[in-house]
């Protein structure tokens, strides 16, 4: 271990130098720092560059419910002021603010340059779109006779009986939701993709999860992403539970805006 | 939130994310340094949180079978769509938080998991075993 003092420099995510520091440095003051409640969110700039940084003891694992959150509320904030924000995996320490700047600003400078340059003016909004159970329970029964006689069937036993019955029903529910989902996410796609210039998606993994799917907003479609999204939880409303997180930092698109950039000294 | 803010109250916007939210937007997500070779990285030890659960399990077959089975039907299907099974079903629209059964249940599982405590998120470690994150890419799988 190299850290003199242990304490070492955390690492959130790079932006460009901002013009006009206050509104950056407004945006994180109250926020809680990883790790260290103490401990400020500073800027370290290297030729039109800053890192995001805290300092952080290194005596203690990273990972606690309330350091992941600082991370992603510091990252966010900043994403909010609209300004492109390169997000790192969260529990990238460096050696301390010099190494952030001299050495790590340095290696990757073209890269990251260049990604925040694709990143602008876009912000991350993931949408996490989960069934109401009763009513998707409804859906498959009204759908599906032989669930609905399964059912009926399973009804009349009592409950030390019929164990491989119910396994069988709930099985077939499962599978009736799990085509459903592939429809519906399907839907939300096709309903928000004009609206974005990139979008991931991928499967929840609680029971009753549709789709958690991430886009890529441009500012001026924002407000129209906002109200397409607003459409599809009314049309929806009562049978699938739309949340929508954002303006977030874009840690889905992060990678692919790094991509195809010859980087690290190789 | 200005012009569309009557119409979303279809749309949960949350002012901030809560920690199951964050827990899936950031893990293993993000840029890794230690691709710049030249960076010198200080390990600190990560806790890992898995917040994976298995979907399609006898367990959640069960719960699915009691549900269904808890349903009442007297609105549901072909023959009950008449006026008052309408009715009902814009009262249901207005009062979302009423179906509290399976699918909920399990999502309070994770939920319990990660922050058995809620007054001492700050200070108190998730309730997975505090493992040692090897390689970080193949941990969470998103492919059915």
């Amino acid at each position: 271990m190299t850290a003199p003092a242990q304490r070492a420099c955390y690492v959130y995510g790079i932006m460009r130098e901002p013009r006009d520091a206050a509104p950056c440095a407004a945006a994180v003051a109250e926020l809680p720092a990883v790790a260290d409640p103490n401990a400020r969110v500073e800027f370290v700039s290297y030729r039109g560059l800053a890192a995001v940084v805290s300092d952080v003891p290194t005596d203690r694992a990273l990972g606690t419910p309330g350091d992941l959150q600082a991370h992603a509320r510091v990252l966010d904030a900043l994403a909010a002021l609209r300004e492109p924000v390169l997000p790192f995996r969260f529990g990238t320490v460096v050696r301390d603010a010099a190494a952030a700047s001299g050495e790590l600003l340095a290696s990757g400078y073209d890269g990251f340059v260049t990604a925040l340059d694709r990143l602008e003016g876009l912000t991350q909004f993931t949408l996490r779109a989960r069934y109401v159970e009763s009513e998707v329970l409804r859906e498959v029964l009204d759908e599906q006779p032989q669930i609905q006689r399964l059912r009926s069937e399973v009804g009349g036993l009592p409950e030390s009986a019929g164990y491989y019955e119910r396994i069988e029903l709930g099985r077939m529910i499962s599978d009736a939701i799990t085509a459903k989902r592939s429809v519906d996410s399907a839907e939300i796609e096709h309903h928000l993709a004009p609206f974005t210039v990139a979008m991931t998606t991928a499967q929840p993994a609680a029971a009753d999860g549709v789709v958690d799917a991430s886009f890529l907003v441009g500012e001026e479609r924002r407000q129209a992403f906002e109200r397409a999204a607003d459409d599809l939880a009314a049309r929806w409303q009562g049978r699938v539970r739309m949340r929508l997180l954002g303006p977030l930092a874009p840690y889905d698109f992060v990678s692919e805006a790094m991509s195809d950039i010859k980087e690290g000294g190789g | 939130m200005t012009m569309s803010s009557q119409r979303s109250h279809y749309l949960d916007r949350p002012s901030s994310s809560g920690l199951v939210d964050v827990i899936d937007l950031i893990l293993d997500k993000g840029l890794v340094i230690d691709i710049y070779v030249r960076v010198s990285l200080v390990g600190i030890e990560l806790l890992t949180i898995d917040a994976r659960i298995v979907v399609a399990s006898v367990d959640t077959y069960l719960r699915f079978a009691e549900a269904v089975n808890r349903l009442d039907l007297a609105r549901s299907g072909t023959e009950t769509k008449g006026l008052p099974g309408m009715m009902e079903e814009i009262r249901e629209g207005g009062g979302r938080q009423k179906a509290k059964g399976v699918l909920e249940g399990v999502k309070e599982k994770v939920t319990d998991a990660l922050q058995s405590d809620p007054d001492e998120e700050q200070e108190e470690e998730p309730e997975e075993r505090p493992r040692r994150r090897e390689r970080p890419a193949s941990r969470r799988e998103n492919e059915r």
